[in-house]
């Protein structure tokens, strides 16, 4: 009813005005920046919004593609292809390269390129397989991490007072620590198993995570447009996740990539001390067996040590790309 | 004043914090295997010396009643006895003894990542994105990104092994470059116990050539362990700089007529190294943990080697005085750093 009575009001009113009235408002609508002085069409409005967000996506990318990031990309490329195709990739499959054998300590050959570690397991099998067992550890204790993480940082970041004052204590208690320490410790008594190694880093994880997302939830809580739309009506929950939750994505994504990087390298150290998940092939561990065979057979101990370096470094200078290209204090440079 | 004020809520802030690691400290130290009573008995006691040992240490009494007696040992330091490394020893003899050396370790290592690490940052920053930038950025990841027991591995291999191989196999002399594993040459003394600083103690005693052999077998861990933080400091420095070389004052200073080296050196780093001075304390937490891997591939007898001996056998006090001990440090250290962050910029009011 309202419609039908609207199109009618409409179409009098352009009967009133005739054809030379729709062609001045034509004209008013079009050429309006002629005479009104600092007025723009709000279509090129709307144009050079996009235009603007198109230039700092293209910002965006190219500042991440500098010469650096992109050859953290491929290494990431090739240690997650090393991880998902290991058996397709790898000369020998996991039973062979944790089974028994009588050539131990052999120098590279054809069948084994890059030598035979103890057992006569071979080296670059065990390189291949490792980067499965790393990536498996890291990325599931990095998502527990982040999902309580911005649960705990919402939570005292948004509502504040006592809770935000108990939390934040509780997780400087956990960042009071050395992590390799307390991880060591929880390991010994827990045992060495995979998922109480993901256990632990993600229970680490939380507290670095929630002051993360903490800070930057009190920043963004302070923001012009997370005010208008408090006025405007929104509830908390909409305040919290189309309004304050997208400003702490950037950061975490950051922390995320370097994070990885963080685990692996202390994985590596931990099952270096002998407290590696003795079913998983690690390359931390067939560093701690190949060091004392340093003097007659190098590639043991020197490979895997290549392979983690890789690996980390392909995150951290992905991690390094990003913050770059995301640093709003480097934007105008 | 105002510090002052700062400084005391700090530390009425840094107090609940202690008391929760503390408490996380005895949750693990509960749920470890293990008898902590064999410390303090013969090998073949009865059962009833062994209850009697254990009512002695109050370990029959109820779990909060364990706990507060727990907190009155920790903080009048009656830390206990060494059960399983050398039974009967009291705790804080061996960590008078192992302390010390894991803070020479540590010191010169956050020493040396500032000093090159705040170079490497001046200089990415005045050439930014330039071939300087990108090889510095480019070694500084490769450092951090080095697990530090392999690290300290291919020193050993290339500079105690190869490389004195090589020089015998083509000048025919026989020398020795660096020490592999140690803190002192095998058959030489330990100077006095004055301030357990073999450094300190050394000289004071008036035993050079202790002093130079311990230097000798540091040079090696401590490249070692500071490659950790070197990026971090690298990266820090190089952000801030290039935020101050933008600023108003740096654009006057060199309007005036200042020479670039003045501008960069005096002007700007003095304002860009506020933000590194707390990522340096920062850093001082992983570099506790850093020190175990180092210890243990030097063989360097220190706190890290001590905490990876007393978790594997199950040492009961010793991992309690020795992790609470370190999470005391890094506490601490953090506290300290604000304090220094506070005095440096005088933009700060408390």
């Amino acid at each position: 009813m309202i419609e039908e009575h609207v199109v009618e009001t409409y179409e009098e009113e352009r009967e009133k005005k005739g054809y030379f009235g729709t062609i001045f408002s034509w004209l008013g609508k079009n050429f309006k920046f002629l005479f009104v002085p600092g007025y723009i069409p709000e279509d090129l409005i709307k144009r050079r919004q996009d235009f603007e967000m198109l230039r700092s996506k293209r910002k965006f990318i190219r500042r991440l593609r500098s010469a650096l990031t992109m050859f953290g990309i491929g290494l990431i490329f090739i240690i997650v292809t090393f991880a998902v195709f290991a058996p397709w990739i790898a000369q020998y499959s996991f039973y062979d390269l944790t089974s028994f054998f009588w050539n131990a300590w052999q120098a590279p050959s054809g069948a084994h390129p890059a030598g035979t570690t103890d057992y006569g397991r071979d080296v670059l099998g065990r390189l291949i397989w490792g980067a499965r067992s790393s990536l498996t550890i890291a990325l599931p204790a990095l998502l527990f991490a982040v999902f309580f993480g911005v649960i705990i940082g919402i939570v005292s970041g948004y509502f504040g007072g006592w809770v935000d004052g108990i939390l934040m204590r509780i997780m400087d208690i956990f960042l009071a620590f050395p992590g390799i320490i307390l991880i060591l410790v929880m390991i010994s008594i827990f045992g060495p198993r995979m998922e109480f190694f993901m256990l632990a880093y993600g229970i680490l994880g939380v507290a670095g995570y929630s002051r993360l997302i903490r800070g930057s939830v009190l920043q963004a809580k302070e923001l012009p447009y997370v005010e208008a739309a408090r006025v405007s009506g929104a509830g908390h929950w909409r305040l919290i996740f189309r309004h304050i939750l997208p400003n702490t994505f950037q950061p975490v994504l950051i922390s995320f990539t370097f994070d990885i990087g963080g685990i692996i390298l202390s994985l590596a150290g931990l099952s270096f001390l002998g407290y590696g998940d003795a079913h998983l092939i690690e390359w931390g561990n067939d560093i701690a067996i190949g060091r004392y065979h340093l003097y007659d057979a190098p590639w043991a101990a020197l490979w895997p040590g290549f392979m983690i370096v890789l690996t980390v470094l392909g995150f951290m200078l992905l991690g390094d790309g990003l913050r770059d290209a995301l640093d709003p204090r480097l934007k105008n440079l | 004043m105002s510090l002052l004020k700062y400084v005391i809520r700090r530390v009425l802030i840094m107090i609940p914090v202690l008391f929760g690691a503390i408490t996380v400290v005895f949750i693990l130290s509960r749920l470890m295997p293990g008898d902590p009573t064999s410390a303090y008995l013969p090998i073949h006691a009865t059962v009833e010396q062994q209850e009697a040992i254990r009512r002695y240490l109050g370990l029959d009494q109820p779990m909060i009643i364990q706990y507060f007696r727990y907190i009155g040992d920790l903080l009048t330091g009656n830390w206990g006895l060494s059960s399983n490394i050398s039974k009967g020893q009291p705790v804080w003899e061996l960590i008078w003894e192992r302390f010390p050396r894991t803070m020479e370790l540590t010191i010169f290592a956050i020493l040396i990542a500032s000093l090159i690490g705040i170079r490497a940052g001046v200089l990415t920053a005045k050439h930014r994105n330039k071939a300087q930038d990108t090889i510095v950025r480019g070694f500084a990841l490769v450092g951090v990104s080095i697990p530090v027991f392999w690290l300290g591995m291919l020193m050993q291999y290339s500079l105690t092994y190869m490389l004195p191989n090589w020089i015998y196999a083509t000048f025919g002399v026989d020398v020795k470059i660096f020490p592999a594993t140690g803190y002192k040459t095998p058959g030489y003394p330990d100077p006095p116990m004055i301030t357990g600083f073999r450094l300190i103690d050394s000289l004071m005693s008036g035993q050079l050539y202790l002093f130079i052999d311990y230097l000798h077998h540091l040079i090696l861990p401590v490249i070692a362990l500071a490659f950790i933080t070197l990026a971090s400091i690298t990266r820090q420095t190089r952000s801030s700089m290039l935020e101050v070389l933008q600023q108003d004052y740096i654009r006057t200073a060199r309007a005036k007529g200042c020479n670039e080296k003045d501008v960069v050196h005096s002007h700007a780093l003095k304002n860009a190294l506020i933000p590194t001075v707390t990522i340096i304390g920062l850093n001082f937490g992983g570099l506790l943990g850093g020190a175990v891997l180092t210890e243990t591939t030097f063989n360097l007898k220190g706190m890290g080697n001590l905490i990876i001996n007393a978790i594997r056998r199950y040492d009961y006090y010793v991992i309690n005085a020795t992790v609470f001990l370190t999470a005391l440090i890094f506490v601490v250290v953090n506290l300290l750093m604000d304090v220094i962050y506070g005095l440096l910029d005088p933009r700060i009011r408390f």
